[in-house]
C-alpha cells in the first residue's frame, strides 16, 4: 500500500507543478497580447470618469489580477485569484464569471466524450480480439488496416465526412446546438429525445475516432498474451478454445484500462474540432470562441480546465495501472 | 576506423543487408504495402512539382462558381470558379513542407534527448524525462490555439518549427526506451569494453541500429504535423496567406456552407480525400515497418 501512496503523492506533486506551469503560460500570454487589452480597458474606465483606484479594481475584477506593480506582484495576484477559483469575468459575455461559463460548457463535453469513448472501447475490444486471433487471414488484415486508418485519421476528417453523409446528403441528424430550441427543456420524452438526436453525431465521431486505437491496442495485447506460457499450458492440457478465449481476453484487457483513462483526458483536447463542426457548446467551442472574441480571461480559464482534466486523467490512469499490475505494487518498476 | 566484429558475423554491413532484405520481403508479402509506397511517392511528387504544373495564378471561371464535378473539373470549382483539383495539387507543397520541417525537428530533438537521457541515465535522465512528461501532458492543440493569439505562424517553415518544438515528446520517450534496451546488448558492451568514446558509441553503434525505428517515427510525425496544421487553418485561427488544404476546408465549410448544402460539398471532400489518401499511404508503410521491427506481430 505504501507504494501506491507514495506514487499518488508523487503524481499529485507533479500535477500541481503542471497546473502551475499552465497557469504561468496563460498569465504570460494574457500579459503579452499585442495591444495590451488590460491597459486599454483601464484607460477607458478612467476616461469614463472613474478614479484610477476604482478603474484598477474594475480591471482586476475582469482579468483576475491588477495590472500594476512589478510583473512578479501581478503574477502573485493572478495566482491568489486562482486559489479562490476566481478566474475573473468574461469579457465577451458581460457580467458573467468565467467559472460559470466553464461549468455549463463542461457538461456538454464530459457526457458525449464519456459515452463515445466507452462505446468505442466496448466495440474495439471485441474486434481487437478477433483481429488478433485471425491475424493471418484476410479478415484480420482488413480489421487491422481499418483500425490503423481510423486511428490515424484526425477527428475533424471523421467529423466532416460523417457530417457530409448524415447532415448534408441525407439530412437525418441535425447539426448545431444541443436540442431543438422550440422544445421545453426538462425531463420530458420529446426534449430528451431531441438531446439524444443532437448528440448522436458528436458521440458517433468520438466513438469512431477512438475505435481504431482500441482495435490496435487490444490486438497487440492479445498477441502478447497468446505468446505467454500459461496459454500453451492450457492448450496442452486440452482446454477448449472458448476457455482460452476467455483467459486471453481477460488478461489482455487489463493494460487497456489505463489507456482508457488517458484517452478520456486527451479527448478533451480533441473536442475542439468536433464541437466546432457540430456547433456543440462544450469546452472546446468555448475555448475557440474565446479566441475569436479575444476574451482573454475566458481563454485562460478554458485552457486551464482542459489541462486539469488531462492531468487528472493521467493520475487516474497511472493509479489504475498501479492497482492492476502486481509488479508495480510490489515496488518494482514496470517499464 | 573499423567496427568491432562480433561473433556470428553481426557486423553493420550484414545487419544492413539483412534489413534491406527484410524490408523487401515485408513489402512483397502484401500488395497493399506496395500501394502505400506508391501513394507516398505520388504525394512527394505533388509537393515537389505540384505548383509547377499550373500557372502561378490559377485560372478562374466567373461563369462556373461551385460548378458540379465534371471531366474538366473532377472535384468541381470553388467560390471563385477555380478548379478544386488544381487547388489540392498546388496546396500540397505548403502542407508537405510544413510536415517535413516538423518531422525533421521532432525527430532530431526527440532522438537527441531520448538518446542522451537513455544513455546517461541518472540525474540528467530524470530531469529530461520530467520535462518530456510535462510536454506530453500539456494539450498540444489548445496550446497552439492559445499561442496563435500572440503569435502568427506566417510561413510554412515557421509553422513547421513551432509544431516541431511542440512535438518531440513522444519520440524522446520512445527513443529512450529503445536506448535503454540497446545499451545492454553485446555490441554496445563490446564497444564500451574497447574503450571507445561515448560519441562513437552513440553515433556509430546506437544510431544505426535505431535508424529504422527513427524512420518510422518520422513518418508518424509527418502525419501528426499534417493534421495539426490543416486543423489549425480549418479552424480559422491563423491568417490565410497561401493556398493549402486547411484553408480550403475552412472556406468550404464556413464560407461555402458545405455542411448544409451540397453545392460546396466536392470542394470540402477534395482536401479531405487528399488527407485520407496520405494517411492511408503512411499507415500502409508503417504497417510494413511495424512487421519488420516487431517480429512478434509476424505470423509463426
Amino acid at each position: 500500500m505504501t507504494v501506491i501512496a507514495r506514487r499518488l503523492a508523487g503524481h499529485l506533486a507533479r500535477g500541481f507543478v503542471m497546473i502551475l506551469v499552465v497557469t504561468t503560460i496563460s498569465f504570460v500570454i494574457i500579459r503579452n497580447i499585442p495591444g495590451d487589452p488590460m491597459r486599454a480597458r483601464y484607460e477607458k474606465l478612467v476616461e469614463q470618469g472613474m478614479s484610477p483606484d476604482q478603474a484598477e479594481r474594475a480591471t482586476a475584477v475582469l482579468y483576475g489580477f491588477m495590472p500594476k506593480g512589478t510583473m512578479w506582484e501581478q503574477y502573485v495576484d493572478y495566482m491568489k485569484g486562482l486559489l479562490r477559483l476566481d478566474l475573473g469575468q468574461s469579457l465577451s459575455v458581460p457580467g458573467t464569471g468565467v467559472t460559470t461559463l466553464l461549468a455549463s460548457a463542461a457538461t456538454w463535453t464530459i457526457l458525449p466524450v464519456l459515452v463515445g469513448t466507452l462505446l468505442s472501447f466496448a466495440v474495439g475490444i471485441i474486434m481487437g480480439v478477433y483481429a488478433a486471433i485471425k491475424r493471418s487471414s484476410k479478415l484480420g488484415d482488413v480489421l487491422a488496416v481499418s483500425g490503423s486508418l481510423l486511428h490515424g485519421l484526425p477527428q475533424y476528417v471523421l467529423a466532416l465526412l460523417l457530417s457530409a453523409v448524415f447532415t448534408t446528403l441525407l439530412p437525418i441528424f441535425p447539426t448545431g446546438g444541443t436540442a431543438d430550441v422550440t422544445l421545453e427543456p426538462g425531463l420530458n420524452a420529446a426534449y430528451v429525445g431531441s438531446l439524444i438526436q443532437y448528440a448522436t453525431m458528436p458521440v458517433l465521431t468520438y466513438a469512431l475516432a477512438g475505435y481504431g486505437g482500441w482495435i490496435l491496442a487490444m490486438k497487440s495485447s492479445v498477441v502478447t498474451v497468446l505468446g505467454d506460457d500459461f496459454i500453451l499450458a492450457a492448450e496442452l492440457r486440452g482446454l477448449k478454445r472458448g476457455f482460452i478465449f476467455r483467459y486471453v481476453a481477460r488478461n489482455a484487457i487489463l493494460p487497456l484500462f489505463t489507456i482508457l483513462a488517458l484517452s478520456l483526458g486527451l479527448l478533451f483536447g480533441g473536442a475542439i474540432f468536433i464541437e466546432r463542426i457540430f456547433t456543440y457548446p462544450g469546452l472546446g467551442l468555448l475555448l475557440l470562441n474565446s479566441i475569436t472574441d479575444r476574451d482573454y480571461t475566458l481563454m485562460g480559464g478554458a485552457f486551464l480546465l482542459i489541462t486539469v482534466a488531462i492531468v487528472i486523467a493521467n493520475i487516474v490512469a497511472d493509479m489504475l495501472y498501479t492497482a492492476i499490475d502486481p509488479r508495480v505494487r510490489s515496488g518494482q518498476e514496470a517499464s | 576506423m573499423t567496427a568491432p566484429t562480433i561473433a556470428g558475423g553481426n557486423t553493420r554491413a550484414t545487419l544492413r543487408r539483412n534489413f534491406r532484405r527484410g524490408v523487401w520481403r515485408a513489402l512483397r508479402r502484401k500488395p497493399s504495402r506496395m500501394m502505400g509506397v506508391v501513394i507516398l511517392g505520388v504525394f512527394t511528387f505533388m509537393g515537389l512539382f505540384g505548383p509547377l504544373l499550373y500557372p502561378e495564378r490559377l485560372p478562374r471561371d466567373d461563369n462556373a462558381l461551385y460548378a458540379a464535378p465534371s471531366w474538366a473539373h473532377p472535384f468541381g470549382t470553388d467560390f471563385e470558379g477555380t478548379d478544386v483539383l488544381a487547388l489540392v495539387i498546388t496546396g500540397a507543397r505548403y502542407v508537405l513542407l510544413t510536415a517535413l520541417v516538423t518531422a525533421v525537428i521532432t525527430v532530431a530533438l526527440g532522438t537527441a534527448i531520448g538518446l542522451f537521457a537513455g544513455f546517461r541515465r541518472g540525474r540528467w535522465d530524470a530531469v529530461l524525462m520530467r520535462i518530456t512528461d510535462m510536454k506530453l501532458t500539456i494539450p498540444a492543440l489548445p496550446l497552439l490555439l492559445v499561442l496563435s493569439t500572440i503569435w502568427k505562424f506566417t510561413s510554412a517553415i515557421e509553422m513547421g518549427l513551432v509544431l516541431g518544438f511542440l512535438g518531440w515528446g513522444g519520440v524522446a520517450r520512445a527513443v529512450r526506451a529503445q536506448t535503454l534496451s540497446l545499451r545492454e546488448r553485446g555490441f554496445v558492451e563490446a564497444a564500451r569494453g574497447l574503450g571507445l568514446s561515448t560519441r562513437h558509441i552513440i553515433g556509430r553503434e546506437l544510431l544505426p541500429s535505431m535508424a529504422p525505428f527513427i524512420a518510422m517515427n518520422t513518418l508518424i510525425a509527418v502525419t501528426g504535423a499534417v493534421y495539426a496544421q490543416v486543423g489549425l487553418f480549418f479552424l480559422g485561427v491563423l491568417p490565410f496567406d497561401a493556398n493549402n488544404w486547411g484553408v480550403m476546408l475552412n472556406l468550404a465549410v464556413f464560407g461555402g456552407g458545405a455542411l448544409t448544402t451540397t453545392t460546396a460539398l466536392p470542394y470540402m471532400l477534395a482536401p479531405l480525400l487528399a488527407i485520407l489518401l496520405l494517411t492511408l499511404g503512411i499507415v500502409l508503410v508503417v504497417d510494413a515497418m511495424d512487421e519488420i521491427f516487431n517480429p512478434r506481430l509476424r505470423e509463426e
